[in-house]
């Protein structure tokens, strides 16, 4: 990781920092707390140190220079490790090149100075700073930006598109997935897509395995990202849109018998349905500024599927045997689902007797007046609890509901 | 706001601040502005400071030079900016050079206002664009309204600025409904980052940005997240902001009406090349009028500058040749 070190605000009349001297070199290794330069402001020259160790990347501004606050003036490579003599030696050998090619550069500058000085005065004195290549450009048909991402990973453009590996022109895109492929084996890459993780969190300098970055994932504590399915979306909206519903809760218990081969949820289901035969009102639905109530008992029933949550609707419910909505249970469990499927109930029903729950309260669905949820079946009784909405349904009358459905369920 | 309602508050408040300044320009005053630029003025503020001008564009910016140098703050009015030509001695041969030539004695305090650009059916010589002329000449400010909120901050700037600024707006932009933002920290020199993308930068100005923003819509449907610039001063360039958007994106549109030989396209790509030519990832594209003097025919008028169709197949034909 890169740690930039800044020109400091001194004080709050300065705006300008004059760096008098290095400290520190390229390639050094520098510990937290070093000093690395000295700086002259308006007022006091004081020393800078760095709150970060690592090896000197880069310097970015000469002694003498004067330079905005809070800019960047040095650059701090924070994975690098402490340096040894020798890899030095080279670098520095690297930088009498550097600087050769930079003087070269300032003399051809200073010729351009007035040019410069009146172009700046031009650009509002809007302060850029002209990047210097520190690199040189590989061969081969690449785009700019292609070479320049080659370069800094001294990547040979001309000698693998030879080989055929590497695309004609070389895009940025394509030496990317160049080096993605070269330094990460395919299951890394497959994390570093999952977790969103930039490539040059790593050192590239070896190939780095699945473990290596679920090391790192359990260090950073990444989290994974997962985009939502269209269905759990589905189910954001609707459950925040039952929010919206002035509800209210029954609480009751019934006495149910189970039967050899039909799902309890299936008697459930047929009990519901004819309750909701003797009371209208739990066949409605609000439009606007109407009550639409309609003949059959269609009931949404909570399905949870390989592929997400949903409430499937088992239509004419009361008109159904035992039998048929046993298996309509287990079909739509993994049938494909279409709108019928999923649209034109009035009420509900969620049944988590199975995994163990004594009682639960669930959430309305869509456009339904109501819903019952069931817990486990304990000594032949099931505790629900009804979700109502007041706007269509009384207490009265859910009450009601609930009795009628409490007597109709025993004789089933 | 209207777009021409913006520059006209800009400059009524100017004049009710400032006696100096002044509007003069042909049916700038009875008429209310071949615009409705200046409209209501006259009566507010009477001939003396909204002045009718005969015919004659030397004369309109020869004096608003002569008044700026004896102390007011003249904004000259240019029908169209074809006529701009007939103007040319006094813009380029004095305004842009007095105040060097007088070593900063003199200051040129005066603001040239022309609408350019094709609008309908106005033919060759009512329909041409001279940005690149104008943003050429050192010594002159070039700023490019294409917005309410621009033309209302920008050229109450150019009123204040003491020197000379060529003021372009486009004619079929006055009529134009535009939000308008309240901005504190107005700067005339920067240019404006209409939509934040990060596949390609597309620049431009004036009448075309509506233009690109219509084809980006498409674009976005076929997954191109475009980021879009308006440039806003041609001279100078906010080279810092197309850098800077330039090194994020790696790909880069210029649409001009302009012709495109020589355009303020050309000027834009010679900049970027100095600047970040090691952050493209493809050739710059440039979307510009065909090199012919802009036709009658409504059909052929619009064959030779960019419409939002053209601007979308050109992109996508770059793209596929590019590999990009």
């Amino acid at each position: 990781m890169e740690y930039k070190v800044v020109m400091p605000v001194l004080s709050d009349t300065m705006d300008k920092g004059k760096l008098t001297k290095w400290y520190v070199k390229e390639g050094q290794f520098v510990k937290e707390g070093d000093k690395i330069a000295e700086v002259e402001s308006d007022k006091a020259t004081m020393d800078i140190q760095t709150f970060k160790s690592g090896v000197v990347k880069k310097l970015l501004v000469k002694e003498g220079d004067e330079v905005p606050v809070k800019s960047v003036i040095a650059i701090i490579d924070t994975q690098a490790k402490e340096v040894k003599n020798e890899k030095l030696k080279v670098k520095s050998d690297k930088q009498i090149k550097n600087e050769k090619l930079k003087m070269e550069n300032d003399e051809r500058k200073k010729n351009n100075e007035l040019k410069i000085e009146n172009e700046e005065n031009e650009n509002n004195k809007k302060n850029f700073t002209f990047s210097t290549l520190h690199f040189t450009l590989p061969k081969g048909s690449a785009s700019p930006a292609a070479k320049k991402l080659a370069a800094k990973h001294g990547i040979n453009i001309e000698k693998l598109q030879k080989e055929n590996k590497l695309q004609i022109p070389a895009h940025e895109e394509d030496i990317k997935e160049f080096i993605l492929k070269k330094y990460f084996t395919p299951a890394a890459l497959k994390l570093l897509k999952e977790y969103q993780i930039d490539e040059n969190e790593f050192r590239l300098n070896h190939k780095i395995t699945k473990e290596e970055i679920l090391n790192y994932i359990e260090n950073k504590n990444i989290p994974k990202t997962t985009p939502l399915t269209p269905n759990q979306k589905a189910v954001i909206k609707t459950v925040e849109g039952a929010l919206s519903k002035p509800t209210y809760f029954i609480f009751n218990e019934i006495e149910v018998v189970k039967k050899e081969g039909i799902k309890l949820t299936a008697v459930l289901i047929k009990a519901l349905a004819l309750a909701m035969q003797k009371n209208p009102l739990t066949r409605s639905i609000l439009k606007v500024d109407k009550l639409l109530t309609y003949p059959s008992s269609n009931i949404s029933v909570a399905v949870a599927r390989k592929d997400g949550l949903y409430m499937c609707v088992i239509k004419n419910a009361h008109k159904k045997t035992l039998q048929e909505i046993n298996e309509w249970l287990k079909t739509i469990k993994t049938k494909r689902l279409t709108l019928e499927d999923l649209s034109g109930s009035t009420f509900g029903i969620s049944n988590l007797g199975m995994f163990d729950v004594k009682r639960f309260t669930a959430l309305i669905n869509d456009k339904d007046v109501g819903i019952a949820a069931f817990g486990s079946l304990i000594d032949g009784k099931i505790k629900v609890t009804f979700t109502i909405d007041h706007r269509i349904l009384n207490g009265v009358e859910a009450a009601k509901f609930a009795n009628d459905f409490k007597t109709i369920i025993k004789e089933i | 706001m209207l777009y021409r309602s913006a520059l006209n508050r800009a400059i009524d408040e100017c004049m009710e601040e400032d006696e100096s300044v002044v509007i003069l320009g042909e049916d700038v005053g009875r008429y209310g502005g071949s615009y409705r630029v200046s409209e209501g003025l006259i009566s507010k503020y009477s001939e003396k400071r909204v002045i009718d001008t005969p015919i004659a564009e030397l004369s309109i910016v020869g004096n608003a030079i002569g008044m700026a140098i004896a102390g007011l703050r003249p904004i000259a009015e240019i029908m169209t900016e074809n006529f701009s030509l007939l103007a040319m001695d006094q813009i380029i041969n004095h305004a842009s050079k007095l105040r060097y030539m007088s070593g900063g004695k003199m200051t040129i305090p005066m603001v040239v206002r022309m609408p350019g650009g094709v609008s309908r059916q106005l033919a060759a010589q009512h329909s041409e664009s001279y940005e690149t002329l104008y943003s050429s000449v050192p010594g002159l400010i070039v700023l490019s309204a294409s917005n309410a909120t621009y033309a209302y901050y920008g050229l109450k700037w150019a009123i204040k600025s003491n020197d000379p600024v060529i003021f372009l707006e486009h004619e079929l932009l006055y009529p134009m409904e535009m939000e308008f933002k309240e901005i504190n920290d107005f700067d005339p020199f920067r240019a404006e980052i209409v939509k934040v993308g990060k596949d390609l930068t597309i620049l431009t100005y004036l009448k075309m940005r509506y233009d690109v923003l219509e084809a980006e819509k498409d674009l976005a449907k076929k997954g191109i997240d475009a980021e879009i610039i308006d440039l806003n001063s041609l001279r100078p360039l906010d080279i810092e902001t197309i850098a800077s958007s330039i090194k994020k994106t790696k790909k880069c549109v210029i649409v001009e009406e302009d012709h495109k030989t020589g355009g303020m396209g050309a000027e834009v790509v010679a900049q970027i090349m100095e600047k970040c030519f090691f952050d493209l990832d493809a050739p710059v594209l440039r979307i510009a009028g065909e090199d012919v003097p802009i036709p009658y025919n409504r059909k052929l008028e619009l064959s030779v500058i960019p419409t939002p169709e053209k601007i979308v197949s050109k992109i996508l034909k770059w793209k596929a040749e590019n590999g990009i």
